[in-house]
């Protein structure tokens, strides 16, 4: 896996105020961390770090981080957003080594076409979008690509049919499912207008037990009974 | 309608609206969602509205998630009543939603079905809300910055 070179601007000023300067002035304030270091503050630019991990891998892209006189090999780790814009407010490096196995997330793809699920209107529900494995940092795959086209519906593909790359494992048990061939939905329409009816003639008798029931628990009891019908 | 089945109180204060969500800010279970972007109350009419909206434009296929519950009831005075006798009796229940909160999501329909069912589900909130992508799918970034 090819690292990528990136500035990091170390003595950033802390606080909240200052942090928010830093954003609007373009940067994105983060911290350095691991391997029993002291954690260091700094600050990268954001388009840079923006350009960095728009490459193949992702997230999982190794940076090469330069802060002041020393260089450290470090993931991404933990990007904090804005819960509205989407944007980094905050972002971890992780200092990793070459040759120890570390925790990643890879975004799990889904190849092929279901064709006998969508014959038969069902959906391909998938379940698991990334794939928790522990690897060297060359080893990380970019993508896990799962292939759906024998697919059925009722049937499932687990982390026991897929093959993991050489050098690459995985936590997690060999029967979670990635993804689900699901029956079609054939009685929803139904359901919904049975449910408008519902909810008419439960308006309906609300109203009459509210005439009949002076009290918050009559109107309660009789709303209950309308969600319910 | 969605509401809870039992409550420790029947009753309960306002509350403000300050602030953006704390959580359930990003697409978990399905490909698209609709995301908050102003703060307010849904009432459990409104999102069984949206719902139904979403389904029936969506028609066959399809998966929808509802990602907020109302569980906050909201009480009323009876018309024409004088003031005071105490807090009024719950008519309704209300999920509280700020800015970022995603309120639906949907899966199983390619982008344009979603964006078209979704945008008739919004216009059934009293809020401002927009469509999402899950990142990394339908030919959006996996990082954006």
């Amino acid at each position: 896996m090819p690292e990528i070179t990136l500035e990091a601007e170390v003595g950033r000023p802390l606080g909240s105020r200052p942090t928010r300067r830093l954003r609007t002035d373009g940067k994105i304030p983060g911290v350095i961390y691991g391997h029993g270091t002291d954690p260091v503050a700094v600050a990268v630019v954001a388009r840079d770090l923006r350009i960095a991990l728009s490459g193949e891998s992702g997230s999982n892209t190794l940076l090469s981080l330069q802060a002041g006189d020393k260089t450290f090999l470090t993931l991404a780790r933990e990007m904090q957003r804005h819960p509205v814009k989407g944007t980094v407010i905050h972002v971890d490096f992780q200092i990793v080594r070459r040759d120890e196995i570390i925790a990643a997330e890879v975004p799990i793809t889904l190849i092929g076409e279901a064709l006998e699920v969508h014959h038969g209107e069902g959906l391909v529900d998938q379940q698991l979008f990334n794939l928790p494995v522990r690897a060297k940092p060359a080893d990380i795959p970019t993508v896990i690509e799962v292939d759906v086209t024998d697919l059925t519906i009722g049937a499932s593909l687990r982390i026991a049919d897929i093959t993991l790359p050489s050098g690459v494992s995985t936590e997690l048990e060999d029967d979670v499912a990635i993804v689900i061939g699901q029956a079609p939905r054939v009685v929803t329409l139904e359901e919904d207008e049975g449910a408008a009816e519902g909810e008419a003639e439960g308006e309906g008798a609300e109203g009459e037990a509210a005439a009949g029931e002076a009290g918050a628990e009559g109107s309660g009891a009789a709303e209950g009974g309308g969600g319910e019908g | 309608m969605l509401m809870p089945r039992k409550v420790r109180h029947r009753k309960q204060q306002r509350g403000r609206l300050n602030g953006m969500a704390k959580g359930g800010t990003s697409v978990n279970f399905g490909d698209f969602g609709i995301q908050a972007l102003e703060p307010g109350w849904l009432t459990a009419r409104q999102i069984e509205a949206a719902r139904i909206a979403m389904t029936r434009h969506v028609k066959r296929g399809g998966k929808v998630w509802i990602r907020v519950f109302p569980d906050k009831p909201v009480t009323e005075k009876p018309a024409e009543t004088r003031m005071g006798s105490g807090k009024g009796n719950p008519e309704h229940w209300v999920a509280v939603v700020r800015p970022g909160r995603m309120l639906f999501e949907l899966a199983g329909v390619d982008r344009e079905l979603a964006q078209a069912a979704m945008n008739r589900a919004i216009q059934k909130l009293p809020i401002k809300a927009r469509f999402v992508v899950r990142p990394g799918t339908h030919g959006e970034p996996e990082v954006s910055v």
